[in-house]
């Protein structure tokens, strides 16, 4: 689904990312993880195309990222959910309109978007709040909101950059857990978090970085 | 691409025709204007100030093109005639002169026309005009220039033909004042055309500069849209339409500040400075000018957003 190919990313001269080779197939739950500054949210961005390899190839699902124009990005970006730590929320527009943007760029029609953004805050234990606009929510409502408008359109992949950095420890589990079930519906979900001790209590597989190197896959020891 | 297409279009549930879109956008924009009533406000302000200066500026200009049309209507050339010719003859020489490519008017003034017009100028000193006949008088030929031969070079090119044609040996036409007349016009144009163009150039950069403030408060708004896959056009087209709405809004806006303007100080002052407006007062512009005003709002919002846009999209 998703492959890196010696991609090396730098910053004014400065390496993010060093010949990093990585793999993930259709259907993983993969964490990236490392300090602050490892190149973890670099890595995150390289896959939406948020920014392009200095060197390299990136493949998603057999398309060659690297040699794709703007509108070939634009396409291949609806099939990637994005989830920021900072939500990313339009706060003058409602849940429903911030969750239904991700529809109107495909060019669904107004009902069904209606029917398709309830089931999905639904599933996120928002449907309630539909009218309400950001600024009257929580912290963890509001990445809630931001994760329902990433899986609204039910992409193949979605990305998740320290989803639950400003949570406190319920929340951070109450969003754990809709990835979780997104994975299970069969998209392929990338997490990136400085927090080792929960991937630890997790059991989930993880790529470690450290100064823009790949130092640790846990799926090479099965 | 076809891989990138289908992964795509898969996920569209329903397509929509192109008028559809177009429904899209337009709503979009109106609903983008509601959400920030402020800001757009405040755009449509600065456009509808900025073409108030232009149009009371092209106020100004029609008005002082109006008197300096006025004043080059004066530019006659006379041609003396040492006899008055034979009537067949005078007719040739009217034809030809008619034919000259610069004369707008020909008059053919007889010795005792002269005299009478003479007489009129003098009236209340009669005394002067005593021994004076017809026969001292010449007979002449006055001539009218069309609007674009009446500066100084052509006037002078224009007696360089006639005094080709026979039977013309004498023609004036007031050299030093037409010199001056048209040295004082193509500095007046000079002048007119670098305030214009300053002032053109100041709005623009007004108006351009307040749109991207607008543009900038929302680039949030355009990562996410970018973010979730929509294309360069899908992201500006809505910003596009609301800067065509904010300049055509801020254009009937000057337009009606400047009626406004018109009748309450200009008409009036018209009157106070003994001018009639319905001859050769003060006048407001031609509709072609207003339909102008229209058209430079809604470029000047267009550009304004397409040049903003073009800074926050990156992608």
């Amino acid at each position: 689904m998703i492959q890196f190919h010696n991609v090396s990313v730098s910053y004014q001269g400065d390496a993010a990312l060093s010949d990093v080779n990585l793999q993930v197939r259709k259907g993983e739950f993969l964490f990236v993880t490392g300090a602050s500054g490892a190149g973890k949210s670099t890595l995150l961005r390289l896959i939406f195309a948020g920014i392009l390899p200095n060197s390299g190839q990136i493949l998603i699902d057999g398309q060659n990222l690297t040699r794709m124009n703007r509108h070939q990005i634009a396409l291949i970006r609806r099939s990637i959910g994005v989830v920021f730590q900072d939500f990313k929320l339009l706060p003058n527009r409602t849940v429903l309109e911030n969750v239904a943007l991700t529809l109107e760029v495909l060019g669904w029609g107004a009902k069904d978007i209606g029917k398709k953004v309830h089931h999905t805050l639904r599933q996120v234990g928002l449907e309630h709040k539909m009218n309400s606009t950001p600024v009257k929510l929580s912290g963890g409502e509001q990445q809630r909101i931001a994760i329902a408008r990433a899986l609204v359109n039910a992409p193949k992949i979605l990305i998740a950059d320290e989803p639950t950095g400003n949570l406190d420890d319920f929340n951070k589990e109450l969003i754990f857990e809709i990835l979780r079930e997104a994975n299970i519906r069969g998209t392929t979900v990338l997490v990136a978090t400085h927090d080792r001790r929960y991937i630890d209590a997790s059991h989930r597989d993880f790529v470690a970085l450290e100064k823009g190197v790949v130092v640790e896959d846990t799926r090479e020891r099965r | 691409m076809s891989g990138v297409k289908q992964m795509a279009t898969r996920q569209r549930v329903s397509k929509e025709s192109s008028f559809g879109r177009l429904r899209y956008f337009l709503d979009r924009a109106i609903l983008n204007i509601r959400q920030n009533l402020f800001i757009n406000l405040v755009t449509v302000l600065t456009i509808s100030l900025g073409l108030l200066i232009i149009s009371l500026f092209l106020l100004l200009l029609v008005n002082l093109e109006g008197v300096a049309h006025e004043w080059t209507r004066q530019v006659q050339v006379t041609v003396y005639l040492e006899k008055e010719p034979a009537a067949q003859n005078m007719t040739q020489l009217l034809a030809r002169i008619k034919m000259l490519q610069q004369t707008d008017n020909v008059k053919y003034i007889k010795k005792d026309d002269a005299l009478k017009r003479f007489r009129d100028r003098l009236k209340g000193q009669e005394s002067l005009m005593e021994g004076v006949t017809a026969d001292l008088l010449p007979a002449s030929i006055e001539i009218t220039l069309k609007r674009g031969s009446r500066d100084s070079e052509s006037v002078e090119a224009f007696v360089r033909q006639l005094k080709q044609i026979p039977g013309i040996t004498e023609v004036q036409y007031g050299e030093e004042w037409v010199r001056r007349l048209t040295t004082f016009m193509q500095f007046s144009r000079f002048v007119v055309t670098l305030i214009g163009g300053f002032l053109l150039i100041s709005v623009l950069f007004i108006v351009s500069n307040t749109i991207k403030l607008i543009v900038y408060a929302r680039k949030d708004e355009l990562e996410i849209l970018s973010l979730v896959g929509a294309t360069r056009f899908f992201i500006k087209a809505p910003f596009l339409i609301e800067g065509i709405i904010q300049g055509f809004l801020g254009s009937l806006l000057a337009l009606m500040l400047l009626t406004a303007s018109y009748y309450t100080f200009l008409y009036n002052a018209a009157d106070f400075l003994s001018l009639s407006p319905t001859s050769t007062g003060i006048k407001f512009l031609p509709p072609s000018y207003l339909a102008g005003i229209v058209c430079t709002g809604i470029l000047l919002g267009f550009i304004g957003s397409l040049t903003s846009l073009k800074r926050f999209i990156s992608y």
